[in-house]
């Protein structure tokens, strides 16, 4: 069957950075406020969301020529569902500090949009190569970003970074608002302002070449 | 009585206090996405209250008959076939895949229920009624209520569960009306470019759930003032334990004064 | 119309059979190790807040519930023995748990073995503020005494309620030791903590405690 659609190096490349999940699709939210007051508890999350992608993306797309168009959904939650659950399940059995952490919002991964998302438009679409290069460059851009809010929040917050400390209490005071909800919101509001005017800038250097076409 | 201030504190802690949006961080997708006019997120907000009150009371009553360990029917089931009096099955790894389908079928429900009674609402609506499918919030409340259900010491009745949902989505509504009416005053504001759509209301959210932290401890002093103190710390001294622990204990003696503010 | 959509049922039931078939395996397979869990993070405080407790053989020892109230009051709690590394039992701890200033706030109680004294408190859980409440852990050292020095190093008495003061008690002050002063700027949170200790060491709870040290079979109560 002819291979209609985007490589998988393509997949893999557009998922990191240009349709990276947080930043460009605006999808994940939910956990990427909730989780980032720590780098642990982000990078925790970020595995998590990769185990349950990769495994979706591969089943869904092992499948794909099974589905029909009225029951997909239902077929992609069943699949996103069963994988959430033996993730928690893991977590609480080998990372049982973490588990107790990240708490309600690692079962919230299934109604996470990215991973729907994903399984709706690449691997219930495409074979198996294109479907792993997806989830695998979809979950480092994801990565990327709670680790990018996940920094902000803990060095101004808690003065530490993956746990160890960087800046004594005297030099810095806590900034205790970073680590609660408004604090993960401005953070988000203000690296989203950040990302769209880089990117904005970078297109208008790049305009004078594109009268090309 | 008691059990009436319980509820209140429920519900005051679901809808304000702890408001699932500011504080948990459900609902952010509509939250953002949804907010730009006040009709249409009263509309969402409404919508959501009605699907998170049926999906509590279907996964409530999952939960507590089928799901749970020790549960009515299960545990009849397995005994019958088994034959093992003792046993106490516990189908809890299975709940996150009852609750997404019960979600998607309460949705289901909802939206056949719209599409026959108000046609113009359903088509107003358009494409975000089969979305509230994946709203965080709906799965959240479920989650919450497996967690008190399960809890030895809570052992919520569906009266608890109920009040948490529904004003859990009130309190959804109340703060996607309040970003819909900010804004709705921010069209006609300098926002700088890149600033412009999620960037800002998320600002605005942080600046929101700031003044909802005011509200934080509200339900300490509330369960003081409504509650009867349950203090019952022996109020006699050390020295005369052998003269009490003779006397058949009894129902014991609530000091208001013991409790100094 | 419907023959596809029961054709396609086959697809969902397959699933849903094969899923529920790997998460049984993996519920069987893992369950042991989560309950392990569980416990450890509880017996690790033991020590700590039992001095001469030893981890180990108190996770031997199993828990007790001990249910305090009668009909809607019922309230079971967690003991859980604590041992000494002979085996003979030293002190009491029991798990409680209570609404505290942001969410739940779970604790650890050290008792002696008449359940007379208190000789420590640990935090389990908090979701308190970050920088004022959540100081509620912290057990500090001699020159910087903590929240939780109180517990285990003034005694306070198991009988009496413990009250919360915003002044230092007076050396020497008779019930001085019950006089818990609070976190600085996070009053509620100690208030929270102290009256979840009050409403679980109850009269009754501490009078079935005494009764159950009466049935262990190796008698060894220490002073501490």
């Amino acid at each position: 069957m002819a291979e209609d659609g985007p490589t998988p190096l393509e997949r893999f490349l557009r998922g990191i950075l240009p349709e990276n999940p947080v930043y460009r699709q605006l999808l994940g939210m939910c956990p990427t406020l909730a989780v980032t007051n720590g780098m642990r508890e982000a990078m925790t999350m970020a595995g998590a969301v990769t185990f349950v992608l990769l495994c979706a993306n591969i089943l869904i797309s092992l499948i794909r020529h099974l589905l029909k168009p009225h029951l997909r959904i239902l077929v992609f939650t069943l699949t996103i569902a069963a994988f959430v659950t033996i993730a928690d399940r893991f977590l609480a059995a080998f990372l049982p500090e973490m588990s107790q952490k990240l708490g309600p919002y690692v079962p919230l991964i299934i109604v996470n949009c990215i991973i729907i998302c994903r399984c709706e438009v690449c691997a219930s679409k495409q074979s198996l190569p294109a479907a792993v290069g997806d989830a695998v460059g979809q979950s480092i851009g994801f990565a990327l970003a709670l680790a990018s809010i996940a920094t902000v929040r803990e060095v101004l917050g808690s003065g530490s970074w993956f746990g160890l400390e960087l800046l004594p209490e005297s030099i810095w005071p806590r900034w205790g608002i970073m680590l609660l909800p408004p604090g993960a919101f401005l953070t988000l509001g203000l690296l989203l302002g950040g990302a769209n005017r880089l990117s904005s800038w970078r297109s208008a250097k790049r305009a004078p070449q594109t009268s090309q076409g | 009585m008691e059990h009436l201030a319980e509820l209140i504190l429920i519900a005051v802690g679901a809808a304000v206090i702890t408001n699932f949006v500011l504080t948990y961080f459900v609902g952010i997708c509509p939250f953002i996405g949804v907010s730009r006019r006040v009709d249409m997120a009263f509309g969402m907000g409404c919508a959501v209250t009605f699907v998170i009150s049926i999906a509590a009371l279907l996964s409530w009553t999952v939960t507590w008959f089928i799901l749970r360990q020790g549960a009515p029917l299960t545990t009849w089931i397995v005994r019958s076939v088994t034959g093992d009096a003792s046993a106490r099955p516990d189908l809890t790894i299975l709940s996150y895949i009852v609750y997404i389908f019960v979600i998607a079928s309460s949705v289901q429900l909802v939206e056949m229920y719209v599409r026959k009674f108000h046609p113009p609402l359903y088509k107003s609506f358009g494409v975000y009624l089969p979305l509230i499918t994946t709203n965080c919030a709906i799965l959240f409340a479920c989650l919450k209520i497996l967690s008190y259900v399960t809890d030895p010491k809570e052992l919520w009745g569906l009266d608890k569960a109920l009040v948490l949902a529904i004003f859990g989505g009130v309190g959804f509504t109340m703060a996607i009306v309040i970003m819909a009416g900010i804004r709705e005053e921010l069209d006609h504001c300098d926002v700088p470019k890149s600033l412009r759509g999620a960037a800002i209301t998320l600002i605005v959210a942080g600046i929101l759930a700031m003044a909802f932290m005011g509200f934080a401890g509200v339900d300490a002093s509330l369960h003081d003032a409504m509650l009867p103190a349950k203090a019952p710390a022996a109020t006699q001294p050390a020295e005369s334990q052998k003269t009490a622990e003779a006397r058949a204990p009894g129902p014991l003696a609530l000091r208001q004064t013991d409790r100094q503010r | 119309m419907k023959n596809s959509y029961i054709g396609q049922a086959w697809l969902v039931l397959a699933l849903s059979v094969s899923f529920g078939a790997a998460l049984a395996g993996v519920e069987t397979w893992l369950r042991p190790t989560i309950e392990a869990n569980k416990l450890a993070a509880t017996i690790r405080w033991i020590p700590r807040i039992v001095p001469g407790a030893d981890a180990r053989r108190s996770a031997r020892a199993a828990p007790i519930v001990v249910t305090v109230g009668t009909g809607r009051n019922e309230t079971p709690y967690d003991v859980f023995r604590a041992l000494d590394y002979q085996g003979g039992q030293i002190g009491w701890v029991v798990r409680a748990s209570g609404k505290g200033f942001a969410d739940k706030i779970e604790v650890l109680i050290g008792l002696d073995a008449r359940a007379e004294t208190i000789t420590g408190l640990s935090i389990l859980d908090q979701k308190e503020t970050p920088g004022l409440g959540n100081k509620i852990e912290k057990m500090g050292d001699k020159k910087h005494k903590g929240f939780l020095w109180q517990f285990r190093y003034h005694h306070p008495r198991a009988g009496r309620p413990l009250v919360v003061t915003t002044a230092s008690p007076r050396k020497g002050e008779a019930g001085g030791a019950n006089k818990i002063r609070a976190v600085a700027g996070a009053t509620i949170s100690s208030k929270s903590v102290c009256s979840i200790i009050n409403e679980a060491l109850s009269r009754p709870l501490r009078e079935k405690l005494i009764a159950a040290l009466a049935t262990t079979t190796r008698k060894g109560p220490r002073r501490d």
